[in-house]
This record gives structure tokens, C-alpha cells and sequence, in this order.
């Protein structure tokens, strides 16, 4: 009995769905958490880190 | 040496504050070898270009006909020009966004001359027709094992420089980057695992369908992690630095990184629509692509959106007008890309020019475009003067724009009307287009428009290099380099005022919004990119492990046995001179495919193709049932000359088939390795040299009785007609055994 015939008689397709939820928690977890309200400040700072990130002249503040 | 102290603003005081530079020479180094590379790259697109619109372009140089000139333009185009331009935004950018120098000067030195080392490499390779026949994964393995050297040696000095960091947060510009590094790797490694048979071949240890599954794996994922992320953090990182202005929403650009490492690395089986591999295969694959709609349009409109409030600086600034046509592209490209994926639009475009005019929009619109923006916006920091013309970027936005326009189109025509004159029926239920040469020369005109596109868009990249050059020939004597200050990060987390002193969140919910973990984890960047690496494998292997340990997908026939050592011969120039890139080898099950070419294609018909040479393209027609089609005689004629059996061919010709000899030794260690992965070559490991030089005065004394040459017995071309008439008998010798296996 060669490996493919044992993997083939074991059922293990419910490993695939087993994994698919952890995946659909772990996404779900990472987009509540972008909204939590504690986190806003952070992500606004985060955000800007490219435009901090060297001493450019002349930056002037944005009105958004 | 100039050196002024600069205090960055916006970090944290309280810890003891450090001095130290950036290095941009490096940078410097990478945007230099972007742009020679990619002029060479589409000089190269060119000559092959010209080569479809008119074979005479082929010219009598083996070495530069359509075969082996072809993997050299993918790879030049996508490994040395958007690979270097990723790493010099990549250095440019991590350096700063870390407040740290690189990890080690020597590591990037070295990722520097060896990339280039393995980029000169190929270019030599490739038209000597050393190859291994999958696509974007063509160069042999010495030149595969230094790319993994030099890719680890990018990611330990990546690592290192994430774990010197100053600043906390790692901005997702980074997130993209260490998602691109570490899959890249992956990728890499086991998409070329292969037995060496010689210094410069080696066979695949896959075989058919599970070989062709690993290719589009990796195939699919080289445009995702190698074209798609690295540039996306480019775009995170430059478009705010363009527009002056923070991304439009960092929460999106996180939705974005994460439903893009979660999906892509599904998407690489709509590739292989239609063919023998398993459809639960296809069907995921099909699904998972048509998700990314949802992640690429949010990014492309998070990218979009940071120039409110500054579009009208869109008409005055061209590095924003690269930049808005590249994230157009990209939106464009994402969109028409789910769509190829769905089967039965799949089913009209597969192997058509659709697909490249595809990939064209992709590569020419949003990597091209966005290298371009970035490095103008680059030239007057690294070269620490004023760009030399403003007015000479314009025209080249212009111009490449145009360009990609006019190839666009005319190929998308061109894929459009050969896929509808494969499938046309008469009224009398024949093929429209019996002829498959009618359905090639239909294209030629688009084929001209695409080199007059091609031909504006290198034209702009002249103009491109010569701004370069003239702004560099501006640049001071010595470069200053600015000494940067910033605080080094504490060793362990220490809560924000209103966290201290006891004011610890009570409950599971109040502990989570708090997000006082994340602060911790975020503090591990090596964890980060250890989950990133569980998404990406564990994704791969639900994919790819069923077909390597589930027996029903790969029904066995009886009647299907090895080559014999004459035809694996003739089965290598097949590989050599790269025919893989015109002639598929794979009948779609369709009524139009099956008139035309024969009975379709199944899985167990190829469980000895180390590798598999199903192909992506049908410039030529399929080959998968041409044994035993027409007499050997045909053969000779059509190799010497193909325009004296097909007059309109663009096919190049292979007259030096006919004059150069085989090496019948070198047979014995080809079926060795062959063996080795376990073809049941039985007999013929022994004597393999024998066994083909008998198959070979067959072959040439029927030639003869034909009324051909009569001295072939030791011709290359010999080898190469003993394949081609062995290709799909196996089948027909024994239609019973294949009803069952079915």
C-alpha cells in the first residue's frame, strides 16, 4: 500500500476547513481591532511616518 | 565631507539619543543598474517583437532565435529591472522608515554585485539555451542556488536592520516588503528543486500535472510577491512622499496587506484551466482570484485617495502623473486579472495574446510607471541637485503613455481574434479555420502596432536615462551625508502615562481594546514575519499536497511509458531551444480543440514529464498529439525550412539541426538522472548511448527511403523527429486501457 492509497482512505479534507476558519478569525480579528476607538491616534501617527521620517524643508501642515 | 546634525521631530524623548547615517550609495547603485537593465529588458522585448511580426528577425543566429531570446526578456524585465528598482526604493525607504542604517554594509554590497552577477549570468545562459523550462524559473540550478544565497543575504540584512530599529511602529510599506522577502524565498527554493544531469541541466523533481501545479504556484505568486507587493510598498511609501500628504487610509492599507498575503498564494491554478489537472484544483484557484477584486481595488483607491486635496498638483507634477497612471494600471490589471480567471472567459483567452497584452498593462503601466515616479523623485535626493529637466520628464510620461496604449490595445485585438478563430465553426459544423497558420497571420498587423508602441515606451526610457545621466553629472563633488539623530528603543514596553500606575484595563474586552499587547508584539518583528510565513505555507500545502498524496487525481495509464534515451534527447532541444514558448502541449477538453488537435489531454499521459511542457501560448499550434501526423521526411523539411512546407510560418528555422551532431555519451547521464527521480527507465540505464544510436539509423534510413538526406544517422535533427513522433502514440496505441483509467 503505497502513502498516496493511505492519504487518499483518510479523510483529511476536513483539516482544509478546520484551517480556512482559524484564517477567517485571525482576518476578522485584524479588522475589529483596526476599529477600535483606542486605536485611532496610533494609526494617525502611523500613517504619517513616511513624512516624518527625514528632515524635509518646507513642509508645510496640510489642511484636510 | 559635509556633515550636518539633523534631529528627527515626532519621536519619543526621555531615551539616550543616537547619531547615525543612511546609505544611499547603494541606492544609488540599484537605481543605476534599474534603468541599464530595463533599457536591455525591452530592447530585448523588441528584437522579439519584431521577431512575431516578421521571422526574418530571427536571423541564422541559433542563439538568438524566438525560443531563447523570449525567457530572457521575462527575466530581464522582471528580475533585473523591477528587481532592482524594488531594491532601491526598498533601501531607500526601510533605512529611513526604521531610523536605522542598513545591518551590514557588506550585505548590501553583496546583494548588490551578486544580483547583478546572476542578472549577466542569465543573459549569457538563456541564449546559449541552457533552461529548465518553467516560466520566470528558466535559469539553471548553479545560477538558482546563488539567487537563494544572495536572497537570504537581502533578508538577513533586512532582519537585522528591522532588529536595530529606532522607531516602533513598522509602517506597512515594510509589512509588504518582509511578505514579498520571505515568499519570494519559498517560492524559490521549491519551485526549482531539480536533479542535476551536468553543469547546466537538471530535471525537475516534479513531474506533469504535479509539475505544472508547482510552476503556476510559483508562476502566479512571482507577479504577486515579486511585482505586486514589493511595488505596493513602494507606493506606500513614495505616493504620500509625492503628494505630501499621509496615505489616505492606513486602516485599508492593513486590510489590503492582509487580504492580499491570505489570497494570493491561492490564486496560481487558474493558470491551468482546462487542462489535465484536477478541477477542485481549478475551481479554488478560480475562486480565491476572484476575491483579490476586492482587496486590489481598495488598494488602488487607498492609493488614489492621498492626492485629495491635491489633485491639482497632478497637472504640474509628473512624478504624480507616473504615479496616478501606475495605480490606475494596477487597478486595471486587478481588475481584468480575476477576470481571466473565471473559466469560461478563461477558456476564450488562455494561450491567446490576451494574456500578454495582461501582463503588459501590469508590467509597463504599474511597475514601469511607478519606478519611473519614484525615481524622479529619488534623483534630486540621492544626487543632491535639481533635477536636470522637468520638461523632458513630461514628454516621457507622454510618450510611455502612448506607448503602452497602442501595445495595449493592438494585443488585446490580436488575443480577442485569435481565440474567437480557434473556436469558429462553419455552418457545417467544420472548423472555420482549419489552417492554424490563418488564425497567426491574421495577427501581424497587430503585431507591427505593438513594436511602434514597444518603440515609444523605450524611447521615453531613453529620455528617462538621459535625465538620469545629466542630473547625475550635476551632483556635487563629495555627497554630504547627513548625520541623523534619534532615541534608541527601550528594551521592554513601557506603558503610556495613563496605562501606568495601576490603571491596568480590568476585563478580556478592555485588555484587547487597550491594544497594550499589540504594543508588545509589535516589538517582534520576526514574529510578524514567522505568521506570515504560516499563512503563506499553510495555504500552499492544502493546495499543492492533495495532488502529490491523493491518488484519484492522477489517474495512471497503462499504456504510457518513458521516452526512449533517443527521444529524451530530442525532448532537451525541445527544452533548449525554447519551444515551449510558442507550442503548448496540452488539448483543452473542447469540441474546437479536439477537431484540431485530437483527443485531449489527461493526467496520467504525462507522469514521466520531468518537467512538464504543457506551455501558457499558442503562437504555433498545440504538439501534444502530433506524433505519427505526418512522415519524418515532413519533419526535416519544416526544421530546415519551415516556410517550405507552411509559406506564411513565422516559425524560425533550424537548419544547423541537420549539421550539428548528438552527443549520444551525454544520453547515459540524462537517463540516469532520470531515473534517479523514478522514471522506470530499466534497461536503458545501462546502455543508453546504444539503444539511441540504434533508434537513430531507423529514423535516418526511413528518412532516406522518403527521399530525403541520406547522412542524418548522427544529426541532431534525428532526435528531435523521434520526439515529436512520440508524442501522444502512448495513447493511441491503446485506447481500452484509457477508457479504464478514466
Amino acid at each position: 500500500m503505497k502513502l498516496s492509497d493511505i492519504m487518499g482512505h483518510a479523510n483529511l479534507s476536513f483539516y482544509a476547513e478546520v484551517a480556512m476558519v482559524i484564517f477567517l478569525i485571525v482576518f476578522l480579528t485584524v479588522a475589529v481591532r483596526l476599529f477600535l476607538p483606542s486605536r485611532q491616534q496610533d494609526l494617525r501617527d502611523a500613517a504619517r511616518l513616511p513624512l516624518d521620517d527625514e528632515p524635509t524643508p518646507a513642509a508645510a501642515p496640510r489642511k484636510d | 565631507m559635509s556633515a550636518t546634525v539633523l534631529p528627527l521631530t515626532g519621536v519619543a524623548t526621555s531615551a539616550r539619543l543616537e547619531s547615525f547615517s543612511y546609505d544611499d550609495d547603494v541606492v544609488r547603485k540599484f537605481l543605476w543598474a534599474t534603468f541599464i537593465w530595463g533599457l536591455v529588458g525591452m530592447l530585448v522585448g523588441l528584437i522579439i517583437a519584431l521577431q512575431l511580426a516578421n521571422p526574418i528577425f530571427n536571423t541564422s543566429l541559433e542563439w538568438l532565435s524566438f525560443g531563447r531570446l523570449r525567457p530572457l526578456h521575462t527575466n530581464a524585465v522582471i528580475f533585473a529591472f523591477a528587481g532592482n528598482a524594488f531594491f532601491c526604493g526598498a533601501y531607500y525607504s526601510t533605512q529611513r522608515l526604521l531610523k536605522a542604517r542598513m545591518f551590514s554594509d557588506f550585505l548590501s554590497r553583496f546583494h548588490f554585485w551578486g544580483w547583478q552577477a546572476i542578472i549577466v549570468a542569465a543573459a549569457v545562459t538563456l541564449p546559449l539555451g541552457f533552461t529548465q523550462a518553467k516560466e520566470y524559473a528558466e535559469l539553471e540550478w548553479p545560477i538558482d542556488i546563488a539567487i537563494a544565497v544572495v536572497w537570504v543575504a537581502f533578508g538577513v540584512n533586512f532582519v537585522g536592520t528591522m532588529i536595530r530599529r529606532r522607531e516602533r511602529h513598522l509602517y506597512v510599506a515594510l509589512w509588504f516588503y518582509i511578505a514579498s522577502i520571505v515568499t519570494v524565498a519559498i517560492l524559490h527554493i521549491f519551485n526549482n528543486l531539480s536533479i542535476p544531469a551536468g553543469l547546466f541541466k537538471s530535471y525537475s523533481i516534479y513531474a506533469g500535472v504535479q509539475d505544472a501545479f508547482m510552476q503556476w504556484w510559483y508562476g502566479h505568486n512571482a507577479v504577486a510577491f515579486f511585482l505586486t507587493t514589493p511595488f505596493l510598498g513602494l507606493m506606500y511609501y513614495f505616493m504620500p512622499k509625492a503628494a505630501d500628504g499621509p496615505v489616505f487610509s492606513y486602516k485599508l492599507s492593513i486590510l489590503h496587506f492582509w487580504s492580499l498575503v491570505f489570497l494570493y498564494i491561492w490564486a496560481g491554478p487558474h493558470h491551468l484551466h482546462y487542462t489535465a489537472l484536477p478541477e477542485w484544483a481549478s475551481t479554488v484557484g478560480m475562486l480565491f482570484s476572484v476575491m483579490l477584486w476586492a482587496p486590489s481595488w481598495g488598494g488602488m483607491i487607498n492609493g488614489l485617495l492621498t492626492l485629495r486635496g491635491a489633485w491639482h498638483k497632478v497637472a504640474e507634477d509628473p512624478i504624480l502623473k507616473f504615479f496616478v497612471v501606475a495605480i490606475t494600471a494596477y487597478g486595471m490589471s486587478t481588475f481584468e486579472g480575476p477576470l481571466l480567471s473565471i473559466k469560461s472567459v478563461n477558456a476564450l483567452a488562455h494561450y491567446t495574446d490576451w494574456i500578454i497584452a495582461h501582463v503588459h498593462t501590469g508590467a509597463l503601466g504599474w511597475n514601469g510607471f511607478l519606478t519611473f515616479g519614484m525615481v524622479y523623485w529619488l534623483l534630486p535626493r540621492l544626487f543632491q541637485t535639481p533635477i536636470y529637466s522637468k520638461r523632458l520628464m513630461e514628454v516621457h510620461f507622454w510618450i510611455a503613455s502612448f506607448g503602452i496604449l497602442l501595445y495595449v490595445v493592438a494585443i488585446y485585438s490580436a488575443g480577442v481574434t485569435q481565440g474567437l478563430m480557434w473556436r469558429a465553426f462553419d455552418t457545417t459544423g467544420r472548423l472555420a479555420y482549419p489552417d492554424f497558420v490563418e488564425t497567426v497571420v491574421r495577427l501581424l498587423p497587430m503585431y507591427w502596432l505593438r513594436v511602434v508602441g514597444g518603440s515609444m515606451y523605450i524611447v521615453g526610457m531613453l529620455l528617462f536615462g538621459w535625465n538620469i545621466l545629466m542630473t547625475w553629472r550635476r551632483r556635487p563633488a563629495t555627497y554630504a551625508v547627513p548625520v541623523v539623530t534619534a532615541p534608541a528603543l527601550a528594551k521592554r514596553f513601557v506603558p503610556a502615562p495613563e496605562f501606568a500606575g495601576g490603571a491596568q484595563p480590568v476585563g478580556l474586552w478592555a485588555r484587547f481594546a487597550s491594544a497594550a499587547w499589540h504594543r508588545t508584539w509589535e516589538r517582534m518583528p520576526i514574529m510578524f514575519t514567522v505568521l506570515t510565513v504560516v499563512a503563506v505555507v499553510v495555504a500552499s500545502l492544502f493546495e499543492i499536497l492533495p495532488t502529490f498524496l491523493i491518488k484519484s487525481n492522477v489517474p495512471t495509464i497503462a499504456s504510457v511509458k518513458p521516452y526512449t534515451p533517443l527521444e529524451l534527447a530530442g525532448r532537451d532541444m525541445y527544452i533548449a531551444e525554447g519551444c515551449f514558448n510558442c507550442h503548448s502541449q496540452m488539448v483543452r477538453p473542447f469540441r474546437h480543440e479536439t477537431e484540431r488537435f485530437g483527443e485531449y489531454s489527461k493526467p496520467g499521459e504525462s507522469v514521466y514529464e520531468h518537467p512538464f511542457l504543457w506551455g501558457s501560448r499558442r503562437i504555433g499550434p498545440d504538439l501534444a498529439r502530433v506524433g505519427g501526423k505526418y512522415p519524418h521526411l515532413w519533419h526535416v523539411r519544416h526544421f530546415n525550412e519551415p516556410t517550405s512546407i507552411t509559406a506564411r510560418s513565422i516559425m524560425p528555422a533550424y537548419p544547423h539541426f541537420l549539421t550539428k551532431t548528438i552527443n549520444f555519451e551525454q544520453i547515459q547521464s540524462r537517463v540516469d538522472a532520470m531515473a534517479m527521480l523514478g522514471v522506470p527507465y530499466g534497461d536503458a540505464v545501462n546502455r543508453a548511448p546504444e539503444m539511441a544510436r540504434a533508434q537513430a539509423a531507423d529514423i535516418a534510413a526511413e528518412i532516406e527511403r522518403q527521399g530525403g538526406p541520406s547522412d542524418l544517422r548522427d544529426k541532431q535533427i534525428v532526435a528531435i523527429v523521434a520526439y515529436m513522433q512520440r508524442l501522444g502514440m502512448d495513447i493511441k496505441n491503446s485506447p481500452t486501457t484509457v477508457g479504464a483509467a478514466r
